[in-house]
Formats: C-alpha cells, sequence, structure tokens
C-alpha cells in the first residue's frame, strides 16, 4: 500500500516552454520523490531557472502538467505556500535583516514565537541574531545578503526548498553555509531540496541525486535527463 | 535700482513685523497646497499603482495619456474647472468658485498626472526578481502588492515632493479659480503678480523669498529622496 511517504513531490509530464516562438525547456517526465536531495545541472539555455519557477509555482508552463504531491497543480497562490525559491541574485527587502527573515512568517499570519524563529534560521546560515537582526539589508554584502535570504527560506520550514544556482559568487564561507542550511532543511525538517548548478563536483557532494537537463532539441522535442558520467563537466 | 534695494528693505521689515497681508496668503497657499496634495496623493497613487503593476488591456494608451497631461497648461485646468464651478456650470451649486477648495481642486489636477505617471514608472522599473521574492516567501495577492509599493516608497515621496513644489508655485489656476481675493484665496504667487503689477515690490519681494525657501526645502527633499532611491 502506497503512503504520502510514497507520491512523489513533483511529477512534470511533457513540460514545454517558450519565449517568443524559442523553445526555452523541455521535459518528458521528471518526477521528484520526498526527502531527497536532488541537482539539476544543465549547459545555459537548457531551461533549469525556468523550471524552477515552474515547480515554485510562479509561472506556469505553455504546455503540459505538473503534480504536486498527488495533485494537479491548480491554485499556485496556495502552492506557493508549500515551496519556495532562492534566487541566484541575493535579493533582500528594502528593510531590516529582521523583516526579511520574519516577512514570508507575517504573511502567513504565523507571528506566534516570532523572534526566536527569525533567531534560529538566522543562526542556522551562521549569522548571530544579535549582530544582524537590525541591520539595514543595505549595510550587507553579497554573502551575508544571500546566506539572509536563505533565512527568510528556512524560517518558513518549506516542504520544497529550490535553489536557482544559489552559491555562484558567493566567498567560501558564505557558500559552506549556505550547502550546510540546504542538508540541514531536508535532514532536519524533512524539506525535498531541488538545486539547480553549474558546479557539479559541489552538486555531487550535496545531491542524492544529479541529472542533467539539456536545452530543448531544435524540432521543440525534449532531450533525456541522464545522469552526467563522472568524468564529464555539466556546463 | 534703487526702488529694488528700497524693495529688499521693506521685505525685510514685513517679514520680521509679520505683516498680517503677507502670512495670509503664506496661510493660503499652504493650505491649497496641502489639500490639493492629498487629493493627489488619494486619487494618484492608486492610479499610478494601477498602471505600474497591473496588466490590463490599454494600459500603454492610458500611461501615454497620463504622460501627456504632464504637460497640461495650468490656464487651460484654470478655464475646465472654472466653466466647472462657475454658477450655471455643473457644479456650481456646490459654492466652490473663487474658494480654497475650488483652488485645490484645479490644484489636484495639476499635481495628479505627476504623482500617477511617477509612481507607475517606479512600480514598472522595479526589478522583477523583487516581485518574485515577495511571492516565494509566501505573500498573497493584497500583500504582495503593498510590499511592491512599500519597495518603491522613496519614488513614491519624490513624486509626492515633486508635486508640492508644483503645486506651491502655481499661479494660473490660484488666479483663475481663486480669483485672488484678499485675506481669503490671495496666494503667494497671485499677490506677487498683484503687487508688481501694481509696481508695489515689498510685499512681492517678501514673497518672493518665501517663496524661494520653500523652493529650497523643497528641492533638498528631493535630492535626499533621491540619494535614498539611487541607494537601492
Amino acid at each position: 500500500m502506497s503512503t504520502a511517504q510514497d507520491v512523489p513531490v513533483y511529477s512534470l509530464r511533457d513540460v514545454r516552454h517558450h519565449y517568443n516562438g524559442r523553445a526555452v525547456l523541455a521535459v518528458d517526465a521528471l518526477e521528484v520523490p520526498r526527502g531527497i536531495i536532488l541537482g539539476l545541472c544543465g549547459s545555459n539555455g537548457a531551461g533549469k531557472s525556468t523550471l524552477l519557477r515552474f515547480l515554485a509555482f510562479l509561472e506556469r508552463p505553455r504546455q503540459g502538467g505538473i503534480v504536486f504531491a498527488g495533485t494537479p497543480a491548480l491554485d499556485l497562490a496556495s502552492l506557493r505556500r508549500r515551496a519556495t525559491l532562492l534566487l541566484q541574485r541575493p535579493v533582500l527587502l528594502r528593510r531590516s535583516v529582521f523583516e526579511n527573515v520574519a516577512f514570508g512568517l507575517r504573511a502567513r499570519k504565523e507571528t506566534a514565537d516570532l523572534s526566536r524563529k527569525v533567531s534560529e534560521a538566522l543562526e542556522a546560515v551562521g549569522l548571530p541574531f544579535a549582530a544582524f537582526a537590525r541591520r539595514s539589508w543595505r549595510e550587507l554584502s553579497g554573502g551575508e545578503a544571500q546566506r539572509v535570504a536563505m533565512a527568510a527560506r528556512l524560517v518558513l520550514r518549506p516542504e520544497v526548498l529550490l535553489l536557482d544556482e544559489p552559491t555562484s559568487s558567493l566567498d567560501p564561507e558564505s557558500e559552506e553555509r549556505i550547502t550546510a542550511a540546504a542538508r540541514l532543511a531536508r535532514d532536519r525538517h524533512g524539506a525535498t531540496v531541488v538545486v539547480v548548478s553549474h558546479d557539479l563536483a559541489w552538486l555531487r557532494g550535496l545531491c542524492d541525486t544529479v541529472l542533467r537537463l539539456a536545452a530543448p532539441l531544435p524540432s521543440g522535442q525534449a532531450a533525456p535527463l541522464t545522469e552526467p558520467p563522472l568524468s564529464e563537466d555539466c556546463a | 535700482m534703487d526702488f529694488l534695494f528700497q524693495g529688499v528693505r521693506q521685505a525685510i521689515a514685513l517679514l520680521l513685523a509679520l505683516d498680517p497681508a503677507t502670512f495670509s496668503a503664506v496661510r493660503v497657499t499652504l493650505e491649497a497646497t496641502f489639500l490639493a496634495v492629498a487629493g493627489a496623493i488619494a486619487l494618484g497613487v492608486p492610479a499610478g499603482f494601477l498602471l505600474g503593476y497591473i496588466d490590463f488591456p490599454g494600459r500603454r494608451l492610458l500611461r501615454l495619456l497620463v504622460e501627456t497631461l504632464l504637460a497640461f497648461p495650468t490656464v487651460v485646468i484654470g478655464l475646465l474647472v472654472y466653466a466647472f464651478l462657475t454658477r450655471n456650470g455643473p457644479l456650481g451649486d456646490l459654492g466652490l468658485l473663487f474658494t480654497v477648495s475650488g483652488m485645490a481642486i484645479g490644484l489636484t489636477i495639476l499635481g495628479l498626472p505627476i504623482i500617477t505617471a511617477m509612481t507607475a514608472m517606479a512600480l514598472e522599473s522595479l526589478d522583477p526578481d523583487v516581485r518574485r521574492t515577495i511571492l516565494t516567501l509566501g505573500a498573497g495577492r493584497v500583500r504582495a502588492a503593498l510590499a511592491c509599493l512599500s519597495e518603491v516608497r522613496h519614488s513614491v515621496a519624490l513624486a509626492v515632493v515633486t508635486a508640492f513644489g508644483r503645486i506651491a508655485t502655481e499661479v494660473g489656476i490660484a488666479m483663475m479659480i481663486g480669483g485672488n481675493i484678499k485675506w481669503h484665496t490671495r496666494t503667494m504667487t497671485t499677490a506677487i503678480a498683484l503687487e508688481t503689477s501694481k509696481g508695489e515690490f515689498a510685499q512681492g519681494i517678501a514673497l518672493g523669498v518665501i517663496l524661494l525657501s520653500l523652493a529650497f526645502v523643497v528641492n533638498v527633499c528631493v535630492t535626499a529622496l533621491r540619494r535614498q532611491g539611487a541607494a537601492g
């Protein structure tokens, strides 16, 4: 008998997307089991970031369907509360670190114990609450800003954490903290993590499975999702 | 040149003596300006939000129309509002002609395109990743809209200050709708125009000094807001 744990978090079938007539994403089938850390690599233009935006329910593909936890993904607004995306470039709101991290909880009206939750999330990415909570977003370095952005996702305890090249152009310490936070999201909070990167070695160190996403064929058909050979570079 | 120096001396004396006629014009100007700015904010920020945030058919045409209204000649605004407020006009029964409220209506129309266009422009130029971030953190439609508006708050404040400066220094609408009635609807600009035409420079210069000070304060605010906006 199958349990909720056995139902894939995502099931994609015949997903196609194009901008101005140019095919930017084609996936015949993809299933993401619950609780794994899945890595996606691929060359520029393979559609990795587009795919993450669909998985984050920020956009809909022009063709094909996404099933989330066994149910077709129709009401994107409510599904956005179950999956959250960390973008490649750190994007913070023009407010304090505390308010940035608390934003999602306030949006969900989960304001009980707010300070403790924000403090835990900041500590998880190596930013001491006392030193950082009151800082303005503009007083942060790029690495610190990305860690605050990660804390803003961690604090939500999401079912799915989507990371779009989260460590590109980060200093080693920030890269390490983001990596540790992604593991923590899965190991301690049971999140499913999907992470996109060009850095195959880093992906292999973090992920349970790594798949290579290839750009759509000129005919618009999908190239198969494959595990990249050990000797190969993904980019 | 002597009459100018004499005018400056008399202007200083009027300011130091808190001359009632001079400060009545200041009071009327500020009253009409604050009423008009409040009206322009109440209408212009939501209108700018609609034009800059929400995609709907005809949006580009409306944006073009609003930008055209930025160059609306003030005497034409005065003429139109006068036609509505005059005794025989559609709103003549309200008795708003030659009142501060009537002037404020005309001045609101002057400030409205400024606030609408600048708010819309600020929202249009907001980084799409900011909106994505707000949505992916779980904000609903209303909270996301308010959060986006909050992200461009410096630009909206800049729009308000710009409109304030434009409205406070306007003369055509104030003259046509207000009628330049002493103690009631005489503003700084209409008083300067009148006193100059009479060859009485003292009060005109005194009011000019206050108007320049006001313009200076407005510009300081604009510069500070631009800096804050540019800082991100």
